[in-house]
């Protein structure tokens, strides 16, 4: 009898403590997603300037607004091209790589881990870094096709509309390679190799296995890779700001770069949440497929 | 895995050497670069002829970017322990209990990372002026946090599903209260789960350039990626070298704490992805 009090001594359930646990991670959910999200949804309506604490409501006017705009198609095109593009390239890329570094063979780990660097490095750096390999005067593209005879005079990569996001796409590519590499790495690890030697005594090819065994093997991660990817470039902001600052002409503005600009340049907060709320939507459909498939763990 | 078939060996050769020359010479040219002194920079040799350290002492001398590297290893430590300490939490919460609005808590943290960033950024950047906070790091570690709680979460809570539920029914037997519980038996064995999430949170902290550009207004406050971007913006055309230099120093400490713990890192990515 008294064992069973003092045990009992201890007055959280299970469930309690579980609730305490995970307070924290709750509460700066509301606070810095949630909150924000609403109140900036909020904000689309208002004429809200950073310049002037006072504002008032406006409707669907800051909507009419940017529907109205030419430039926004512009900005939906140039983020639909971007994502598409900086996804599909890395991925594929990544891919093959991961297979390569995946053979066994001594300094593959190490090899891996250089790979990596090129995603840890700051976005600023890899504009940097890009801006450099592709300027006009200087950069060692230009010197490799002039001195291979392709072209005759330097071009102006980061300074005509087509290259320029181009280079915004290659930068990013090579930065978020290491980063499909790495996922995709585990992915083919993960294949088990009965299924492998029973493709391979029917007969299989490597082709064959790839596509029939392997690939279907890596689903789930190729799924999960993919939609985090695209999520992340539908947001991605270092690379066109400081490699291109979303010029030359606005060619390589996209959403989160026409956010910035409307907010911080422009101060017109409300118009700003206005082209993030349009934005938000977009996502919002990618992000309900990650969380079906994280949710299935 | 593959049959070492003629047309393997050549895909394998083809492709390592077109994927490794874009992988690797972009970063031994950007070391080649920051190593030539600036009146060479123009001359594209892939070998250098006077190798000089000039570059980085530049860049080390220059104030803004020794102390704005210092801001940012407060700012990254801090939010990449403390986002570790919360994900933990949140990860053994998720993976060992069962409560109302578990699943819906689970749907959320997992989603903030869906947030379109800069729209969140518009009304954290007003609620701190309002309440007189601009500049100060606390929102902006509190952002970071809540960015790397996603992943970092979903990692740590599939290094606790690992755990045998056995291991906390015996040590409840024994008598054990829930922080023994916690910080003796079960947050050692998830470790290197807890060292993923440490350097995933602290890349990400040490490479924002959005928030940190937006949310601290002081240059002296500053941390590294608006500094780079402040002071080398408007040279494009001049300073290859030194901004290569730049890039590099700023890349660094990143870059050792992962060769140091890179295995971790992978391990972490992959378990929680990868589920039997």
């Amino acid at each position: 009898m008294t064992s069973e009090k003092s045990r009992r001594k201890v007055a959280l359930s299970d469930a309690a403590v579980g609730f305490i646990l995970v307070a924290p991670a709750i509460a700066i959910f509301c606070g810095i997603i949630l909150y924000p999200f609403v109140n900036s949804v909020l904000m689309s309506f208002t004429n809200r300037s950073l310049l002037n604490p006072d504002f008032k409501l406006v409707g669907l006017q800051n909507y009419q607004k940017v529907f109205g705009d030419p430039t926004f198609l512009r900005t939906l095109s140039n983020t639909g091209v971007f994502v598409l593009f900086a996804t599909l390239l890395p991925f594929v890329l990544g891919m093959i790589w991961a297979i390569i570094l995946n053979q066994k063979f001594r300094g593959a780990g190490f090899l891996r881990g250089v790979t990596l660097i090129d995603w840890i490095i700051p976005g600023a750096s890899i504009s940097f870094l890009w801006s450099f390999i592709f300027d006009a005067n200087h950069g060692i593209v230009n010197e490799l096709l002039r001195s291979c005879g392709l072209i005759s005079q330097n071009v102006n990569f980061l300074g005509q509309s087509g290259t320029a996001m181009m280079v915004v796409i290659i930068a990013r590519t090579w930065q978020m390679l290491p980063w499909y590499m790495a996922f995709l790495t585990g992915g083919l690890q993960g294949i088990e190799y009965d299924q492998l030697e029973a493709a391979r005594i029917d007969g299989a090819n490597n082709f064959q296995v790839f596509l029939k065994i392997i690939l279907p093997g890596m689903k789930s991660i190729i799924i999960i890779v993919l939609v985090l990817g695209i999520i992340g470039n539908l947001q991605h902001f270092d690379i066109p700001k400081v490699l291109t600052a979303g010029g030359p002409a606005g060619s390589t503005t996209v959403f989160s770069i026409s956010v910035y600009r409307q907010a911080f340049e422009s101060y017109k907060v409300g118009i700003a949440a206005t082209i993030g709320t349009i934005w938000a939507a977009l996502l919002a459909a990618f992000s309900f497929f990650y969380t079906r498939r994280a949710g299935r763990d | 895995m593959f049959q070492k078939t003629r047309s393997f060996r050549a895909f394998l050769i083809f492709f390592s050497i077109i994927i490794g020359i874009l992988v690797f010479f972009p970063l031994l040219w950007m070391i080649n670069t920051a190593f030539k002194p600036a009146t060479e920079t123009f001359r594209l040799s892939l070998f250098i002829t006077n190798p000089t350290l000039e570059n980085f002492k530049s860049v080390l001398m220059s104030p803004e970017i020794l102390r704005s590297m210092g801001n940012s290893l407060f700012v990254s430590f801090f939010s990449c322990f403390s986002a570790t300490l919360v994900a933990m939490f949140a990860g053994f919460s998720f993976s060992k209990f069962r409560y109302a609005g578990r699943k819906v808590f689970m749907s959320a943290v997992m989603m903030a990372q869906a947030f379109p960033q800069a729209i969140l950024l518009l009304t954290l950047y007003t609620m701190m002026q309002a309440m007189k906070m601009d500049g100060s790091y606390i929102a902006l570690i509190l952002s970071y946090i809540a960015f790397i709680l996603p992943v970092g979460t979903w990692t740590l809570k599939a290094y606790f599903d690992q755990l045998p539920d056995a291991l906390i029914e015996s040590a409840k037997i024994d008598g054990a209260g829930w922080p023994r519980i916690i910080f003796q038996i079960i947050f050692p064995l998830a470790v290197p789960g807890a060292i993923s999430t440490a350097i995933y949170g602290f890349v990400w902290s040490w490479n924002d350039l959005l928030y940190s550009l937006t949310l601290i207004t002081e240059p002296a406050r500053r941390t590294l990626a608006p500094a780079l971007v402040m002071k080398y913006m408007g040279e494009f055309n001049n300073n290859w070298s030194e901004m290569m230099a730049a890039s590099i120093l700023v890349s660094i400490p990143v870059t050792l704490i992962f060769i140091m713990l890179q295995r971790y890192f992978i391990a972490g990515l992959t378990s929680g992805a990868v589920k039997g």
